[in-house]
């Protein structure tokens, strides 16, 4: 996916601007992402992942129009998800050989590819492309809607050093650019056109340099203002209460899926959760900070949160016909059911485009 | 203590991070049932993608201890930078496809400042250009992991050097000059091992979906070989070229801008590793009086 680099600046630095009237608070769309992650990871069934697309798809023509943005990403989404489709399909049915609709067989002398090529292949590969679309298009509404601000805003307490690296990483780019086209003209007036890998050594070169003597006199200004003037933390409680819930975790999923032992495996996938997230919270405490400017939490964040979790629960509890997710082509193709209730849940996702 | 927790944060995470990357190979295997089908068929991929994230989060907050005092974190921030805006004006300066140059500073600046900076520089270099370029995906977490193992293996290349060194080098000459023709060496085919290695991961990321559930492409009779066979087919079809491009590009990089970057870095790195501390009087007179004054006088201490 290629992105023009200025526009995409260009449009961060808008948004960081001005946030449009009815913005939506970024964890609240953290909660319809994660609908979209777990129904596209879960569901097989064509009618729920087309509705799913449908939705999304609506969803980011209301936010692209809304805030005029430019499109940026050179291969139309159209396009896109026509190749992702058609490519998973070809897979596919180049490498499972089941099915009782059989298109061609091909002389089986040939490794892997020999066999026959079914129908029911065919179709189950394109529902691998259509959910990885889905997948795509919810993430490219997210990267559509939300500042760069708000997101590095949603990195927990805990990674406070990581959260200031980025943040400055993210404040230096721009310079870094001028940078880059400073040094392309002054290469450029000595005769050098970049291009090549050979060009990279007269452009990294000069960039280094130039950043390590910014490095130094941020470090400084830094210093100066009191940054990090205590001394280094020597007490790593959290550290290894994370540990141990991570260890907890990943023994009880193996005890579950290994052992069938399902009662003390999630009793530990619980415990280790608890640990990981005390641990997490006990680390945050380390770095109190205060925001300069907060997002506001309106009600119609609570409707984009409510709408998502109806959906997911929909998805993940077993009251209705939960049966018609796994919709499962082979050996016979077989029309896909679809249970109306589960479809009315995940226009729940269509929340964010009524703000 | 401290000692202890790291080596055991890296080693229990590259090993759940391994298990977890390679699961459409192992798991069918242990979740047959005795009927043929597969128990936890729906959610394994679900529970596979949170464990790598937990493997994140857990290495993470180990390797972030790294990044303590200013000047650590201003080169980090500055570091990062340049190389997430190196990664898309990749189309303003033509290479072979699948090419990227982030791999260049990764490599070198983990093998300066040690592994803990070099998983920093990997993953945050990934997470900020995808931010800046609105490429925020399900594959991030993976391609943030992945460029963080290639920082935090780097390291691994001192002891290789090392060693190579003193088994090819006679010991006058070893006097007389530095080695760093077998650093570079190792540093550029450590690179272009990486780039392979980083197309293989990215791959195991979209082969689930590309082959569907575990249920759905499993039969029974089926193992692992035969998994792993179509993996390589797969591989082979889809992204072997761009790896080797990408291979070669990064050993190309090293082998070219590696000394001039690697000599960079120490210089960085000899002349601003210190820090400040506060002189303590040994003089009860003196002391008293500096602390009631509140003047604490700095001196520079060289670490």
């Amino acid at each position: 996916m290629d992105i023009s680099v200025k526009g995409a600046l260009v449009q961060n630095g808008m948004q960081a601007a001005s946030y449009p009237p009815r913005s939506i608070h970024s964890m609240a769309w953290m909660a319809w992402i994660a609908a979209i992650v777990v129904i596209a990871t879960l569901t097989r069934n064509p009618f729920y992942l087309g509705l799913m697309i449908a939705i999304a798809a609506f969803v980011r023509w209301r936010w692209t129009t809304q805030l005029a943005l430019p499109q940026v990403a050179l291969l139309s989404p159209l396009r896109f998800s026509l190749l992702v489709v058609a490519s998973a399909a070809l897979f596919n049915m180049a490498m499972v050989h089941t099915g009782s609709n059989v298109l061609f067989v091909l002389p089986s002398w040939i490794p892997l590819l020999g066999g026959a090529w079914t129908l029911e292949a065919l179709v189950y590969g394109a529902l691998n492309g259509v959910a990885l679309v889905s997948l795509f298009l919810g993430f490219s509404v997210l990267n559509h809607a939300t500042s760069v601000r708000s997101l590095l805003r949603l990195i927990p307490r805990a990674f406070y050093p990581a959260a200031v690296v980025t943040s400055i990483a993210v404040s230096f780019i721009p310079t870094t650019l001028q940078q880059i086209e400073q040094i392309r003209e002054a290469q450029a007036v000595r005769g050098h056109r970049l291009r090549g890998v050979r060009s990279w050594l007269p452009l990294t070169i000069p960039l280094l340099e130039g950043g390590v003597e910014r490095a130094l006199q941020l470090a400084e200004a830094m210093t100066a203002r009191g940054f990090a003037s205590g001394a280094p933390v020597q007490k790593r409680w959290s550290q290894w209460l994370v540990l141990a819930g991570f260890v907890g975790v990943v023994v009880g999923w193996l005890l579950q899926i290994i052992w069938r032992q399902q009662e003390i495996g999630i009793a530990l996938l619980v415990l280790g959760t608890l640990l990981v997230l005390a641990g997490l919270w006990r680390a945050g405490r380390r770095h109190p900070h205060t925001v300069y400017r907060a997002e506001r939490w309106q009600l119609h964040d609570w409707l984009v949160v409510l709408g998502a979790g109806v959906a997911v629960v929909a998805y993940l509890l077993p009251w209705f016909e939960r049966e018609t997710l796994f919709y499962y082509p082979y050996p016979t193709l077989t029309w896909p059911l679809f249970d109306w209730r589960i479809g009315l849940a995940t226009l729940g996702l269509l929340a964010p485009a009524l703000s | 203590m401290t000692r202890a927790l790291r080596l055991a944060t890296y080693s229990l995470t590259s090993l759940v991070g391994l298990a977890a990357f390679l699961y459409p190979f192992w798991l069918p295997e242990v979740t047959q049932n005795a009927d043929g089908t597969l128990a936890h068929a729906h959610d394994s991929a679900l529970m596979v993608t949170l464990l790598v994230g937990l493997c994140f989060v857990v290495l993470l907050l180990e390797v972030q201890q790294d990044a303590v005092g200013a000047k650590m974190i201003a080169l980090l921030g500055v570091l990062v930078a340049i190389n997430a805006t190196l990664r898309f004006i990749e189309t303003a300066i033509p290479g072979p496809g699948g090419f990227s140059p982030i791999f260049l500073l990764i490599v070198l600046g983990g093998y300066v400042f040690g592994g803990g900076f070099g998983f920093l520089l990997g993953a945050l270099t990934l997470l900020v250009s995808a931010l800046v370029t609105g490429g925020v995906g399900p594959w991030l977490p993976y391609q943030m992991f992945a460029a963080g193992w290639v920082g935090l293996t780097a390291p691994l290349c001192r002891p290789i050097a090392a060693f190579l060194d003193r088994v090819t080098t006679p010991r006058v000459s070893r006097a007389l000059h530095h080695s760093l023709r077998t650093e570079l060496w190792t540093l550029a085919l450590f690179a272009a091992y990486w780039g392979l290695l980083y197309g293989a991961i990215m791959n195991l990321w979209f082969w689930p979906f590309a082959v569907g559930p575990a249920q759905m492409h499993w039969t029974p009779g089926v193992g692992a070989w035969e998994t792993v066979q179509r993996y390589l087919v797969f591989y082979v079809v889809t992204s072997l070229a761009w790896d080797l491009a990408r291979a070669g590009g990064n050993l190309l990089l090293v082998a070219v801008a590696g000394t001039a970057l690697l000599r960079i870095l120490r210089r960085f790195q000899r002349r601003f590793t210190f820090v400040y501390a506060p002189t303590i009087y040994q003089e009860g007179a003196s002391q008293e009086s500096a602390s009631r004054e509140g003047k604490a006088e700095i001196a520079w201490t060289s670490q």
